[in-house]
């Protein structure tokens, strides 16, 4: 089963050398385990595009609640939720304090 | 202190999930240190068991991985302690533990995974070892993914560790030419566990689909630890490929959805590009394409078509035809003919199938039949088309599948004008009441037989003596005289009484031959007997036919309740059959813990429409008797490479000479 791990922005200081190795061979061994399928990061803000009845309305960010904004995300294939659970307790304990949601993927 | 977010029964799921995810690493590891992968796996249970006692107390720890390592590691240390104390100096312990240490080499894994494949096993164990081993999953698990009982996974399992240990076989990485052949067992088990899963289409059982994406992860983690072998990434491309269509392979209720008639819009992009990006691997890897390469493009040529009528046919009947070279299997010379129909015409494809209708391996595979009426549907031979169909429909064991061909030759308006048709009249012939059982039988055996191969609904009348013998050569091209010669008189009798010409005329009558069995000289008995690869049920049963000279029938007869292993015989209709120490040594691990039941069972379960006798059914695995004609084939089969005249050996010629 597939779940996406969606990262929301946190305000704390740009990640340092270290976070960057460490989250290098995270990615290196997810991917190698043939668990991790796709991830990137999302730039902040984006563009809002919002329809009511026939008005389609476009806004560019930022926006207000930029803490609730998802920042990164990460598409990966497990057996189980705690699957999932465990690949997120990891990532969690490398990026520091912060929050991440995993919401299981269905389809095509 | 049970963790305050997490449930006995989450703590328990959680390990499992841990489990799997770092069972490979940790018995790789243990493996290295102990040289033994069976006491490994038995260390890390124990660090298994403890983590269940423990953790619902203290709570998941924070490197659950780590702590799962650390405990089997230290069981491990204290295991060579314990034997090494007995014969060696302390010193020496010393520096053997320091040479044994689990670094986390990734290489262990990889070790691993060639040790689970290794060729001195048969087929099914090295699946289930691999699943065990590599996957993690409990022998419940691959059962209920294999539809088979428990018990006998376990045994499958327990009988691979003892074979890996009796024959000592290394915690090494092959080099040289042994690479290739090894890697390519890896490679064949890691695709056969992804079609056991992708063949399944009744999805029933999640664990069954499961098991393409276990195939898939083996695969992934095989690219990363070999990442210079063309054919490892052409194994994952043809599988993220095959993959990336499963959801549009059946429709709403269940049925099958051809490729060409797929939604392709349900196709997962992620995964052909992920395919896509494996062929590009296997690309700079580099050398001349392999099989599973040149399927990987095949399928590459199907994800890259956007409608069905833009597949490029040309290039795959190509790339069918250098495959076929590489891999000459009847079904991938079917699907070049396909290709060939599809690309050029159906005259090109038809000339192919064609020449394949003469393939006793063939014979009865349904696609043949189906792929033919398809050809000759699109060349307005309609009426042959039709009975195609209905034949490929007599012929397939899939419910589905016969319901789509009879209604493939129900579109077709059958002739007008009543026929009379080789199934009304076999059914007349065979109806006479002047013939004795055997001869009803012998005969019944004829017709059917034609039946299968021509349709039941072939008019009588166009019924012609090229196509008899067509059949005959077939069918019993290889049969012992007196069998051909039985068919014959039988078509020369029902074309007396159906007053046709004499069909049988282009059949020569044969000479029977008494010396015809010859015995299989020495020399190439000790080659027989080191064949590699040769699975377990064909060693017994070879070894058991040349040492007891016993009929093949009667020992394949034979039942597990008849055996006495001691005495080193079995009892057989009236009399014993008895063996020596070759089959001595094999037997036991053949029974392997059955009790009841044929001593040699077929590789397959039947299906319901097929279902045998009670008495050639194991109770226990629900497989039925080995056939004559599946053994014979096998053995045949084996054996041409120590035929110098290249066809392959009988099985009675194992009696021993004299």
């Amino acid at each position: 089963m597939r779940y996406l791990m969606t990262t929301k922005a946190t305000d704390t200081a740009a990640p340092d050398e270290t976070l960057y190795a460490e989250m290098a061979k995270f990615v290196e061994e997810l991917t190698a385990a043939g668990v991790l399928l796709a991830t990137g990061g999302l730039e902040a803000g984006g563009v809002r595009v919002a329809s009511s009845g026939d008005t389609i309305t476009v806004t560019d960010g930022p926006f207000t609640e930029a803490k609730e904004a998802v920042a990164g995300f990460a598409l990966v294939e497990v057996r189980s939720k705690e699957e999932a659970i465990e690949v997120t307790r990891r990532f969690r304990k490398i990026v520091g304090d912060g929050e991440s949601v995993i919401q299981q993927v269905f389809g095509p | 202190m049970i963790d305050a977010s997490l449930p006995p029964e989450g703590v328990r799921r959680t390990i499992d999930a841990v489990w799997k995810m770092e069972s490979a690493k940790i018995v790789a590891g243990l493996t290295r240190m102990v040289r033994d992968v069976g006491l490994a796996e038995e260390l890390a249970q124990d660090a298994l068991v403890s983590a269940l006692e423990q953790w619902p107390e203290s709570g998941v720890p924070d490197n659950p991985g780590a702590w799962l390592m650390a405990i089997a590691k230290r069981r491990a240390v204290d295991h060579i302690r314990r034997s090494a104390r007995l014969e060696r100096k302390h010193e020496q312990i010393a520096y053997e533990l320091e040479q044994r240490q689990p670094d986390g080499e990734p290489d262990d894994v990889l070790r691993l995974m060639f040790l689970s494949c290794h060729p001195v096993l048969p087929t099914e164990e090295r699946v289930a070892l691999t699943l065990r081993l590599l996957g993690g999953l409990t022998a419940a698990e691959i059962a209920r993914a294999f539809l088979a009982v428990e018990p006998m996974i376990v045994q499958r399992i327990a009988s691979a560790k003892r074979t890996l240990a009796e024959a000592g076989v290394p915690f090494e990485l092959p080099d040289g030419a042994e690479l290739t052949e090894r890697l390519s067992s890896v490679l064949g088990i890691i695709y056969l566990i992804f079609n056991e899963g992708y063949s399944a289409t009744s999805g029933d059982d999640l664990m069954r689909p499961e098991l393409c994406l276990e195939a898939l992860r083996l695969g992934r983690l095989l690219a990363e630890l070999a990442p210079h072998e063309a054919e490892v990434h052409g194994l994952i491309a043809l599988m993220e490929l095959q993959e990336s269509r499963s959801a549009a392979r059946t429709g709403p209720s269940g049925e099958p959805v051809q490729l060409h008639e797929q939604n392709r819009g349900r196709w997962d992009r992620l995964l052909i590009r992920r395919g896509f990006t494996a062929m590009l691997r296997a690309r700079e890897a580099g050398g001349p394409p392999g099989p599973y390469m040149l399927q990987a493009a095949i399928a590459v040529c199907h994800a890259q078509a956007r409608t069905a009528e833009d597949t490029d046919w040309a290039q795959i009947a190509a790339l069918y035809e250098t495959l076929s070279r590489l891999l000459p299997t009847p079904v991938v010379r079917l699907n070049h003919a396909v290709a060939l129909g599809m690309a050029y015409g159906p005259e090109a494809g038809l000339a192919v199938v064609d020449s394949l209708t003469g393939d006793p391996t063939l014979r009865d595979y349904h696609l043949l039949p189906s792929v033919r009426g398809d050809l000759l549907l699109r060349l307005g031979r309609r009426e042959e088309a039709r009975r195609e169909f209905l034949r490929a429909a007599s012929l397939t064991g899939n419910d589905a599948e016969r319901a789509f061909l009879r209604r493939r030759a129900d579109e077709i308006p059958a002739p007008k004008a009543p026929t009379f048709t080789l199934w009304q009249a076999a059914r007349g012939f065979l109806a006479r009441d002047d013939f004795d059982g055997g001869t009803a039988r012998s005969y019944g055996q004829t017709l059917r037989r034609l039946r299968r191969s021509l349709g039941d609904e072939l008019p009588l009348d166009s019924l012609t003596a090229d196509q008899v013998a067509h059949v005959f050569r077939t069918a019993w091209g290889e049969a012992a005289a007196a069998t051909w010669n039985r068919h014959r008189s039988a078509v020369r009798s029902f074309c007396a009484w159906a007053s046709l010409d004499d069909l049988a005329a282009g059949l020569d009558r044969r000479a029977v031959s008494p010396a015809r069995t010859e015995t299989i000289d020495a020399a190439r008995l000790d080659a027989l007997w080191n064949l590699p690869d040769v699975p377990l049920r064909e060693l017994t049963l070879w070894r058991l036919l040349h040492e007891s000279a016993a009929g093949v029938t009667t020992v394949l007869s034979l039942n597990v309740e008849d055996l006495d292993l001691d005495d080193r015989r079995a009892r057989a209709g009236g009399g014993w059959v008895s063996w020596r120490s070759g089959t001595a040594r094999l037997l036991p691990d053949l029974v392997a813990g059955r009790t009841r039941g044929p001593v040699f069972l077929a590789d397959r379960r039947s299906g319901p429409a097929r279902m045998p006798a009670q008495a050639d059914l194991c109770p226990e695995t629900g497989r039925r008797r080995l056939s004559y004609e599946r053994a014979e084939y096998l053995f045949k089969r084996a054996t041409i490479p120590l035929d110098p005249a290249g066809a392959g050996y009988t099985l009675r010629q194992l009696k021993p000479r004299g």
